[in-house]
């Protein structure tokens, strides 16, 4: 008898948390009829077709729920911190770059309340405490076709050996290290990276500066597509979609896949927005498959869901990096060592763009 | 700063309007209050966020001198900042060796001619930085436009780009402008007649243009030397995108610790720094410059 009302009780359980939990579940793409009518959020990211394609993949979003949506940016942590040390956020949903919400999870960006959010499509490993994926990228290698004929580079080793591979190189200096970079540079000298501590930074560094002093150190990806329609570098490392549009534009170059260092923008919700749980709405329904589709077509950005369907052309669909043959060969790097270790980073890496 | 070739006389409609019965009423109140606005807009939009940036110097992660034992520890800061200055000194230079003699030419061709070498300094000057600067790529990088021509040519090519002469380069051409205008407005005052006075006391052509036109236009050169020194000392996108790693200058590193390292304090602490250090070059200056300033009108 105590065990068939045990049974009861526990089915009785179910049954009533049940319905709760179906209606409470978000599914990433979804949102209900005018739930945010008269609300207003404020998206922020870094402007041009960038921002342009995320607001094309939330126009259903808007439609749907009746929210006002208003566009800021570009990303600017320095801003933010402004915003949240004076107590006024109006940014609702911020699309920010890999390592800040790990850095700053908590005191500037909240954390997530993953039972809000349906993050079982995004591919695995990419969620964080503070943040989900904005969309993915890669940073790859492009060598150029006539400097190196029929005897190509075919891994970092390669770029960082310069004595096989003579040429001049250009390397992403637009803000913070790659850290992948690193690591990559810290295993060119015959150290493992998955070892890696503090004080092997500057020897990854070191084997940077070794380069020599016609390594270019780019300021912004125009500037690395730059190099690439001009030929001035041999060896540029690129985002994979200015190197996609130098390509198109007639760049002589062509990427090295193996060990293509995953990137990824973030979106966050800032500490102290007025309205939590509709950014957290706004950032369900950008996870949504649909969605997703539209961001790809629109920015050639890679989805991340991994149900999301794009129709692109063939240039486009080279340079995607959600295939299973790009998501073998890609090269994660280690997120907790470089935010644990930022500042330190930071700090040789910016001595290393300032000459020194 | 106007064009028409007979306004050697630039104080007499100040001092008719001065002498106005309307003006006159207002005159002893009259400059301190027209002042007040600009000084408002100053205090507003310079001493308070200034200040704020002092006081976070200071007190940003803790209250004491960290930021500023940091920033001089640093071999990088250090050299960084002495680098501002010879970039800045260097710039102040080529645009001087540029000005002087267009600002000369200015005084002495016609009017059409006068227009036209205005127009030639202003039209750049309404476009943007960034446009100037990133045309300076494209004519001074490996594969650009100088260097096709020298190949053309036979001569061997230059590297120019991401070098600090590609830095100055592109910075003179942005901040002539800031050189010729002071320059030209004092040249234009200044009375030509006495190159023939001084020659017919027996000086030679060049003696005469040295001792009495040169000290004359002085003010003018010290006016555009120093705005363009202190303009080069914080300029950011010029060098950032002509030049390499050896030619950033200190506002690229204060930048990066202000917005991707949010360390506002040292960032504060930068800016201090560099503000301070052109106060105390402009110090050593200022007597230097008052001296010879009294000695030409002395010779007026």
């Amino acid at each position: 008898m105590k065990k068939f009302a045990r049974a009861v009780a526990l089915t009785m359980t179910c049954a009533l948390a049940l319905p709760v939990w179906a209606q409470d579940k978000p599914v990433a793409g979804e949102v209900k009829e005018g739930s945010l009518k008269g609300k207003t959020l404020t998206f922020v990211s870094y402007g041009g077709i960038y921002q342009d394609g995320q607001v094309a993949a939330l126009k259903e979003f808007v439609d749907k729920s009746g929210v006002t949506l208003l566009n800021d940016g570009p990303t600017e942590i320095a801003k933010l911190k402004a915003q949240v040390d004076a107590g006024n956020v109006t940014w609702d949903v911020v699309d920010t770059a890999d390592l800040p919400p790990y850095v700053h999870c908590g005191t500037l960006f909240q954390k997530l309340d993953l039972s809000k959010l349906d993050v079982s499509k995004i591919p695995p490993g990419q969620v964080g405490e503070c943040s989900v994926p904005a969309m993915n990228y890669g940073v790859v290698l492009m060598y150029k076709n006539e400097t190196y004929k029929d005897n190509p580079p075919k891994s970092w080793a390669d770029f960082f050996d310069t004595e096989k591979f003579p040429g001049v190189r250009a390397i992403d200096g637009s803000g913070d290290p790659t850290g992948g970079l690193i690591e990559q540079a810290f295993k060119a000298t015959g150290g493992d990276p998955k070892a890696m501590t503090s004080d092997d930074i500057e020897k990854g560094i070191q084997k940077l500066r070794d380069l020599g002093p016609d390594t270019i150190y780019w300021k912004t990806g125009a500037e690395s597509q730059q190099l690439a329609e001009s030929g001035e570098a041999d060896m540029v490392m690129m985002w994979t979609g200015r190197a996609m549009t130098a390509v198109k534009n007639g760049a002589a170059y062509t990427p090295v896949w193996q060990d293509w260092l995953v990137v990824m923008d973030q979106l966050t919700i800032p500490v102290g927005v007025k309205d939590t749980d509709a950014a957290y709405a706004l950032i369900n329904a950008y996870l949504g498959a649909n969605a997703q589709a539209v961001l790809t077509e629109t920015t050639s950005y890679t989805p991340i869901n991994m149900d999301a369907r794009p129709k692109v052309d063939e240039a486009t669909a080279a340079f995607l990096t959600s295939t299973p043959e790009r998501n073998a060969q890609g090269y994660q790097q280690n997120i907790p060592f470089w935010v644990k270790n930022f500042d330190l980073a930071a700090e040789k890496w910016n001595a290393l763009l300032s000459g020194n | 700063m106007t064009a028409t070739p007979d306004d050697g006389a630039p104080n007499a409609a100040a001092t008719d309007l001065a002498q106005s019965p309307f003006l006159s009423r207002f005159r002893p109140r009259g400059p301190v209050w027209l002042a007040t606005p600009a000084l408002f807009v100053l205090l507003l939009v310079l001493a308070y966020p200034l200040g704020i940036v002092l006081w976070r110097s200071f007190s940003d992660p803790a209250i004491g001198i960290d930021n500023y034992v940091w920033f001089f520890q640093s071999a990088v800061n250090r050299a960084v900042l002495q680098r501002t200055f010879v970039v800045a000194a260097w710039v102040t230079l080529a645009c001087l060796i540029c000005a002087y003699p267009y600002a000369y030419a200015m005084t002495i061709v016609g009017r059409n001619m006068r227009l036209a070498l205005i127009l030639c300094v202003l039209v750049p000057f309404w476009l943007s930085g960034v446009v100037r600067t990133l045309a300076w790529v494209i004519l001074l990088q490996d594969s650009g436009v100088i260097n096709s021509m020298l190949r053309g040519i036979g001569l061997p090519p230059v590297k120019l780009i991401r070098t600090l002469p590609g830095v100055v380069i592109g910075m003179t051409q942005v901040l002539l402008p800031f050189m010729i205008l002071p320059i030209y407005s004092v040249m234009k005052g200044i009375d030509t007649r006495l190159l023939p006075a001084a020659r017919s006391l027996g000086a030679q052509p060049w003696k005469a243009f040295l001792q009495i036109y040169v000290p004359l236009s002085l003010p003018g050169v010290y006016a555009g030397a120093i705005i363009v020194f202190i303009l080069s000392l914080g300029f950011y996108i010029t060098p950032a995108l002509l030049g390499g790693p050896r030619s950033i200058l200190l506002s690229s590193l204060v930048q990066n610790q202000v917005l991707s390292l949010l360390n506002w304090g040292r960032g504060g602490a930068m800016g201090v720094v560099l503000l301070v250090a052109t106060f105390l070059l402009l110090a050593i200056a200022a007597p230097l410059m008052r001296q010879k300033h009294t000695a030409s009108r002395r010779e007026v």
